[in-house]
């Protein structure tokens, strides 16, 4: 499949906008996490410790696939070096 | 080459003293500074306009530091807390010095069980005494005496305890107050013997 330069680009663009806004939301979700641990270690229940501590873990995890591995289809390398089969060939 | 460096620096050093004494004044110190180090600049380019963007991948590897950022402070705030609930401390007694003169009514602070903890010795108007660890509940600010309401109160969310046992008369605390057990012993000395949490799960 061909993707116009013009189109690749705006593709790319609106993966890193989308990839911005979803940190942004991600980062806001582990500050309230982390403020619920503190009030939750301060009156003792600790029990919501550790389900407050493996939603702040799983929120980091997909931060860094948006970060390492989410990239816009129209590039061809991918961080893992994987070639895309469907990526325009570079002249 | 060696001259025109020792110059160069001799300049540098002169405009940063003169930039750091100077009262705001004068010139823009940045123009100074940049005019002193022209020859560095050349050799090691520096554009501020250049430094002062940052590029959205920038972003998002900043957003991705926070994120991890936040995860280890909440780990390890609840690797911390977990710590804490299992350590078994103990409570030697320790007198608390000047509670015999305090006047029904009225409050003091001393230091338990640690020197590091500080607690507040209420003695009511009926003349009994009652000690709480002074750290409220739900942030850990200190909590006063109100005289006027005889009650703790926190002065950072308004939230209130009782004087005479702890609990929670209004506001965001979800527990209890630290209760330290006290005695009073021979001559009317008042000892502190222990301190109970009050509320709360004991461990994980």
């Amino acid at each position: 499949m061909q993707v116009s330069r013009r189109g690749a680009g705006r593709g790319h663009a609106a993966v890193f906008q989308a990839r911005l806004i979803l940190l942004v939301m991600i980062n806001v979700a582990q500050l309230w996490i982390l403020s619920a641990a503190v009030e939750a270690a301060l009156a003792r229940h600790y029990s919501l410790l550790v389900p407050l501590v493996v939603a702040s873990g799983v929120c980091w995890l997909i931060a860094l696939s948006i970060v390492l591995w989410w990239r816009p289809v129209s590039r061809r390398y991918t961080s893992t070096g994987y070639v895309r089969e469907s990526a325009p060939q570079r002249k | 080459m060696a001259n025109s460096l020792k110059t160069d620096m001799k300049n540098l050093n002169e405009t940063i003293k003169r930039v750091m004494t100077d009262d705001g004044g004068g010139v823009s110190d940045e123009r100074d500074v940049r005019e002193a180090t022209a020859r560095s600049q050349h050799d090691f380019p520096y554009g501020r306009g250049e430094e002062a963007q940052v590029t959205r991948r920038e972003f998002c590897n900043f957003l991705a530091l926070t994120s991890t950022a936040l995860f280890v402070s909440a780990a390890g705030f609840a690797a911390k807390a977990a710590l804490d609930a299992r350590a078994s401390v103990s409570f030697a007694p320790s007198r608390v010095e000047g509670a015999e003169s305090l006047a029904p009514g009225s409050a003091m602070n001393f230091l338990y069980p640690s020197e590091k903890d500080t607690a507040i010795l209420v003695r009511d108007a009926e003349g009994q005494y009652h000690a709480y660890g002074q750290k409220c509940t739900h942030l850990a600010c200190p909590v006063y005496y109100e005289r006027a309401h005889a009650r703790f109160e926190c002065p950072c969310h308004e939230g209130a305890f009782d004087i005479k046992t702890g609990n929670v008369l209004y506001g965001p605390p979800p527990r209890p107050l630290d209760r330290i057990e006290l005695e009073v012993r021979d001559g009317g000395e008042v000892w502190a013997t222990g301190r109970v949490p009050g509320g709360g799960e004991h461990a994980i």
